[in-house]
């Protein structure tokens, strides 16, 4: 059953191809290691020549060392080279490059495109005889594999026939390059064989097997490969283990060095979980003492790299490498670990097959048929199978069954019945493990996937009545369902033709909040490289759903003065980037794919009729759609008693005037007189907004003062202003943005699985269950960055490892961490033992009330102070988001929010705690100091302070109704002499979303029909906690009616779902990240077609193809039995 | 040789394959373990399968269902020429063959290849988005073959 090699072309004879071959492998290696250098390679291989030569020309071009890769198709691999002609005849693509079908002077002049760099073939063929004399002839001299790892992991050539093919072949490569002036090279393919599962001890093993190997055949420049495994101390004690052997057995004139490649098992999915691993590989490479990375790209679960991928691969190793110091400490040196299991096992297997014959090759195959040697899960026909590994609880790789390999006694073996879908787990874990942490890191959901598009199928139209969803309300939200509508249609166009209603009362497309007419002073709070529609990032092809340009990368084109990625954009910017995203959308889709309907109209009435819904619009239109989407945003539910109260008060007063709360833009501002006295209630981000609409917005100016300050140029036409809040203070900065949009953060103490973990124990106590371990998270953040400003990275990390010790003491033994700050205290501990001087630890609640219960003498007392503390925040936010202790460990909140939703989110609390705990308590202590606007906002309030336009009230700020003085007043009990009369009042605080008291418009019908209800948060207590969220399923966010089950039609996504979720104010992804954001709007497109691709001649099975024989049998409804 | 007794119910007979220059065996384990717990009886032929190899085993074990496998990028090109040689074959012609896995080398190929191999012959072809799962839903709606006993 084995192919025999045809015969090939004839030995080269010196001058075979006459060039200047490229440079010698391992001196290149040893040159670059000089120099402290990774060389960095890539596994790539195209089969057309010059796509080849391209390729080798761009890695070979890079500034830092590289070697140039010729990787082989898999019909040279099994000798085929017929097949692979046959294939380059008719222009298909191969998953290599053919190096035999194209011959010597072909490769040679391929090969020349690596100037002199040195160029090594990599090719998985256990019957190498012919691409070594190609090679050879070619000018080439260096290449991988081996007599064992490119047999078993690579088809069915009997184990003995590739020892010998290899044996001969070798010996041959050796010298017909030693005849044409090179020196031939061999890296073992050892290391790695199955990719994945197999213990190190024996990929070590055989991997210096191998390299025996080759020795006795007359190579004298070797390299011995090690592939990245599950765990990263394990894989340096791997390392360290192959040095060592390597150094004992090997003799010491041949040349050598250890060869690291990337992960090669199951890769993770999501680009970031990919990425994650590409630098963790990096990292190992340096610590554990390789000179030499073989990389993947992020494109490795999906499909081959393209030359740009693989270059930028290579680019960002280098990178990875050179950051060694300041690396996430995960990784041990190599000098840190010791290698003692996996040494003791690799010497113990090499000892007992060398034991059995001089000849390594001859020894090899016995050891195999022995069982000596033995690989988990290897199908090979020589391969004795007794064998099996699994991932263990800390991810290391261990022996399950060890057969009868000849391991140390103390080696034990834990049988474990291995199912389809443990094996598939065990397969995935690092990849899901990355994917995770990548996401984790960067604030997001549960799942991330680069999305594979299905088959486009579309079978002839039968029934050409559309089929329509209707997008209630667009902006942001809105707008993200439809664009991953369009980006599914366009991957996958559904058998029918589908319309899109977009309804907007407002601007179709940026709806109100963000509508493009509003004045220049309304601006953002995010800044604009972090912002983006689009749910993947722009490509080489136009702008269209999937992929499209970040708020920046449009704003940097539309208006290249004004754009920075460092600035907030104003609020009508990112108006006419939705609405500029929209038609994108819309005119990349092909119309009988999607048709989009834009109506600028107001949902009146909506109701179930016939499996379909029925809505009727202002206009008295009627719409019939399959599907309706609510993204209504910000509601306006009906005043609140208290504030009617003052409403009312106004209303008989003609001379007093009440501003409701709601968005800055949308309130009646323009009628407040010059020179009147105007309070302001509240002190979050839409007082921000009300103090530009009433000072910018009039004509005044900021201008620049001394040391970075401002100053404010009036116009003569403000108001004076008086403002008042529960914590006398308003929102604090951000600190200045040093993240990336790329920037990940992953937490160590308050992770997902921790929260998970808990969470399955029953509805939590905010307070003693959660809160210690995002205090924790955020003291570490803290400590860590003060010692790394005052000490370097070293000790940070150093402290980082001591805090998490600490933490893991402290609560094993204390059985658990309720009631107290356990973990903050043993993190803020280990700090204080690492050197921190000058910090005491995080105090989110002396730091969101600085006055405590203060008592100040009068208003000028109180100003002053406050500026002071308002100039020490904006110092503060200068010092960063990621160098300043302060503001970075507040950024870290901000960074855990998802872990905090998966606390929180469907009832995750128990009610009381939830009320209490998250919404009374912590949820306004963090905005205050996480939430605010970019610090040249807080400059500009303290020009307004100082020049008197702006007056904060005082803690406790309360604003009445006088009927004494027929005025409002404001007063803070804390400050003397603070009281206040008032011409006008405005409530500065967008409304909370509260179904309950909806009034009158669309969300008010469908509560009272009962398709909508408010969120009940009800412990098994029998505890509950009402709120006025509109109750959904999970993902894709059914509204849940009023007999409790789901309407499955519909879907509400975003502010009216807060409370069933939390922090649903979101307006944007993150560029390049799957976020939450993406997913559920992806989530409700999903589910939105399913009608439209069901019921048709295409298959219910998604992703599957039928052919003619199957097609009425298999694609009848869903009702088919399972066996 | 060996003689299969009267199959019970939804029990089928799978032969697993995967096509000539493909290596990959991962994917082979997991489909293995996948079938034998959905109830099937499952041979598997191994990696790199020549053609000439998969045509004699059909012929020889007449499976319920033929599975191919195959991730490496070429099973456009080998699964199109195997399944054309299988239909083209007087006796073997008639068993139902799937092939799933990643068909091509660029990703999002997977519909052209899915369409052409459907063209060249296979029943029902897995895209690499595909639930695995599936593959149980095709054989318990597989036509009940005739429960006799069969020397084989
Ligand atoms: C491990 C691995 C190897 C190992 C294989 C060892 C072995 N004997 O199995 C080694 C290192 C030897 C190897 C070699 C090669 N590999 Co490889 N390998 C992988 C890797 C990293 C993981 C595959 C794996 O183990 N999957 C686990 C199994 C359980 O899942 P699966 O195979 O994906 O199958 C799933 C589904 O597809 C589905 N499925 C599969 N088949 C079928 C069939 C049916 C009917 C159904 C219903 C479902 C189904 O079920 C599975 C579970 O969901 C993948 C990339 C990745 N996924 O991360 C590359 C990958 C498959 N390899 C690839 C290539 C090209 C090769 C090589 C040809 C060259 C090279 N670039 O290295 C060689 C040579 C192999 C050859 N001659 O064919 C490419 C294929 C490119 C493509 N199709 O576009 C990939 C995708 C990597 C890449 N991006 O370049 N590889």
């Amino acid at each position: 059953m084995t192919r025999q090699s045809p015969p090939g072309p004839r030995p080269a004879r010196p001058g075979a191809v006459r060039r200047p071959g490229p440079a010698d492998l391992g001196e290149a290696v040893a040159r670059a290691a000089r120099e402290g250098l990774l060389v960095v390679q890539p596994r790539m291989g195209m089969a057309g020549p010059d796509a080849m030569a391209a390729g080798l020309r761009a890695v070979c071009s890079l500034p830092h060392p590289t070697v140039g890769t010729l990787t082989l198709d898999s019909y040279t691999r099994v000798g085929d080279h017929g097949l692979a002609r046959a294939a380059l005849a008719a222009g298909e693509p191969l998953n290599g490059f053919p190096l035999v079908a194209h011959g010597p002077h072909t490769t040679a002049r391929v090969a020349a495109a690596a100037g002199d760099r040195p160029v090594q073939v990599r090719h998985g063929s256990a019957l190498p005889r012919d691409i070594f004399r190609t090679m050879v002839a070619a000018g080439l001299s260096a290449s991988e594999g081996g007599p064992v790892s490119y047999c078993l992991p690579y088809g069915r050539t009997p184990l003995a026939e590739s020892v010998a093919n290899w044996r001969a072949a070798t010996a041959e490569f050796a010298g017909l390059s030693a005849e044409r002036g090179l020196r031939a090279h061999l890296e073992t393919f050892g290391g790695c064989l199955l990719g994945q599962l197999c213990p190190p001890s024996l990929l070590v093993a055989v991997s210096l097997l191998e390299a025996l190997f080759f020795v006795q055949q007359g190579v004298t420049s070797v390299s011995l490969s090690y592939a990245q495994q599950t765990d990263a101390r394990q894989d340096v004690e791997a390392l360290a283990a192959l040095r060592m052997l390597a150094d004992e057995w090997l003799p010491p004139g041949v040349d050598r060095h250890l060869v690291l490649y990337t992960y090669m098992g199951v890769f993770p999915g999501s680009p970031r979980g990919a990425q994650l691993l590409m630098d963790r590989s990096a990292e190992l490479a340096v610590r554990g003492g390789a000179r030499r990375l073989i990389v993947k790209t992020p494109a490795e679960a999906v499909r081959l790299p393209t030359v740009e991928e693989n270059v930028a691969a290579l680019r960002s190793a280098a990178r990875a490498a050179g950051r060694r110091a300041v690396g996430d400490g995960r990784v041990p040196y190599v000098g840190e670990v010791d290698p003692g299991e996996v040494l003791a096992e690799a010497r113990a297997l090499v000892e007992a097959t060398l034991e059995l014959h001089a000849d390594v090759g001859t020894a090899l195959t016995r050891a195999f048929a022995a069982g000596l040697l033995d690989v988990p899960f290897c199908l090979h026909e020589d391969n004795r199978g007794l064998t099996q590994a699994a991932v263990d609880g800390e991810g290391r790789l261990r022996w399950t069954r060890t057969g009868r390999l000849p391991l140390p006694r103390r080696t034990v073996p834990h049988p474990a019945p291995v199912t389809a879908a443990r094996l598939l787990q065990m397969l995935r874990y690092t990849a899901d493990r990355h994917d995770l942490l990548a996401l984790e890191a960067a604030d997001d959901p549960d799942w991330a996937e680069l999305s594979g598009p299905g088959p486009a199928v579309r079978p002839p139209e039968a029934d050409p009545e559309p089929y329509r969803i209707a997008v209630v309300g667009t902006g942001p939200r809105g707008l993200s369902v439809l664009e991953r509508l369009a980006a599914r249609l366009a991957e996958r166009p559904a058998p029918r033709p589908v319309e899109v209603c977009a309804i907007d009362a407002h601007e179709v497309g940026p709806g109100r909040v963000w509508r493009t007419g509003q004045p220049r002073w309304s601006m953002m709070n995010t800044v604009s490289g972090e912002v983006t529609i689009y749910s993947g990032p722009p490509d080489d092809g136009p702008a269209r759903a999937g992929a499209g340009p970040s708020l920046y990368e449009w704003w940097r084109d539309a208006d290249p003065e004004a754009a920075a990625p460092d600035e907030c954009a104003p609020r009508a910017v990112y108006g006419q980037y939705l609405a500029h995203a929209l038609d994108r959308i819309e005119r990349t889709v092909p119309d009988g794919v999607l048709r989009l309907h834009r109506l600028r109209r107001t949902v009146r009435t909506l109701a179930p009729e016939g499996g379909r819904y029925l809505l009727t619009l202002d206009d008295g239109r009627r719409l019939r759609a399959d599907r309706v989407v609510l993204t209504t945003g910000h509601p306006l539910p009906r005043l609140t008693p208290d504030q009617q109260e003052l409403a009312s008060f106004a209303e008989r007063r003609p001379r007093l005037t009440y501003v409701r709360g709601d968005s800055a833009i949308d309130m009646p501002l323009d009628g407040i007189a010059p020179g009147s006295v105007v309070g302001v209630i509240g002190l979050g981000l839409s007082f921000y907004d009300v103090v530009a609409a009433l000072t910018t917005g009039r004509g005044g100016r900021f201008v620049p003062d001394a040391g970075g300050a401002l100053r404010y140029e009036a116009s003569g036409r403000e108001p004076l202003l008086v403002a008042g809040a529960r914590s006398g203070v308003p929102l604090r900065a951000r600190g200045r943005n040093q993240k990336g949009p790329q920037h990940v953060y992953r937490p160590r103490l308050f992770t997902r699985e921790r929260v998970r973990a808990l969470r399955r124990r029953g509805p939590l106590d905010f307070r003693a269950d959660v809160l210690p371990w995002l205090l924790a998270e955020v003291e570490l953040v803290h400590c860590a960055t003060a010692l790394q400003r005052a000490y370097g990275p070293d000790i940070a990390e150093r402290f980082r490892q001591e805090a998490e010790e600490a933490v893991r003491k402290g609560t094993a033994g204390a059985g658990s961490s309720r009631e107290g700050r356990g973990p903050q205290e043993a993190v803020f501990g280990a700090a204080v033992r690492c050197g921190l001087r000058g910090h005491g630890p995080v105090d989110l609640r002396r730091w969101a009330w600085p006055f405590g219960d203060r008592v100040f003498s009068g208003p000028q007392a109180y100003q002053e102070e406050l500026a002071a503390l308002l100039r020490q925040d904006v110092e503060l936010a200068a010092e960063g988001n990621a160098e300043g202790p302060v503001k970075a460990c507040l950024d870290t909140i901000r960074d855990v929010r998802g872990v905090l939703r998966t606390a929180v989110d469907f009832s995750g609390l128990a009610p009381r705690s939830h009320r209490e705990d998250f919404l009374g308590d912590f949820v306004p202590m963090v905005s205050r100091l996480t939430t605010g606007p970019p610090l040249v906002r807080l400059r500009q309030l303290l020009a307004l302070l100082d020049c008197g336009l702006l007056r904060v009230t005082g803690p406790d700020a309360r604003f009445t109704a006088d009927p004494a003085s027929g005025r409002f007043q404001v007063h803070s009990p804390r400050v003397a002499g603070s009281r206040t009369e008032l011409d006008v009042l405005v409530d500065a605080r967008i409304p909370d979303p509260d179904l309950r008291r909806a009034d009158g418009d669309l969300t008010a019908r469908l509560r009272d029909q009962g398709l909508l209800t408010p969120y009940v948060n009800r412990g098994p207590d029998g505890g509950e906690f009402a709120t006025g969220g509109v109750a959904v399923t999970g993902s894709p966010f059914h509204p849940v009616r009023a007999d409790g089950r789901p309407e499955k039609g519909m879907y509400v996504l975003g502010i009216p779902s807060e409370f069933t979720r939390w922090f649903t104010q979101v307006g944007s992804g993150r560029p390049g990240v799957w976020g939450e954001f993406a997913a559920d709007a992806d989530a409700i497109a999903e589910d939105a077609l399913h009608g439209a691709h069901d019921g048709t001649t295409a298959t219910p099975l998604t992703g599957v193809l039928l052919g003619p024989r199957w097609h009425t049998a298999l694609t009848a409804p869903d009702e088919e039995t399972n066996p | 040789m060996r003689t299969v007794a009267q199959r019970d119910g939804g029990r089928r007979r799978v032969l697993l394959s995967t096509v000539s220059s493909d290596a990959h065996t991962w994917n082979l384990v997991f489909l293995r373990m996948l079938l034998e717990e959905m109830g099937h009886e499952v041979v598997g032929l191994g990696p790199c399968v020549p053609d000439r190899l998969l045509l004699d085993t059909v012929r020889r074990t007449r499976p319920d269902l033929l599975v191919i496998s195959t991730v490496n990028g070429h099973g456009r090109l080998d699964g199109a020429r195997v399944i054309r040689a299988l239909r083209a074959d007087p006796v073997a012609r008639d068993v139902p063959a799937v092939i799933g896995g990643k068909l091509g080398i660029d990703g999002d190929e997977g519909a052209a290849a899915a369409r052409a191999l459907v063209e060249a012959g296979f029943d029902a072809v897995f895209t690499d988005t595909a639930d695995t799962a599936l593959i149980g839903r095709i054989l318990g709606a597989l036509p009940q073959r005739a429960p006799e006993g069969r020397a084989v």
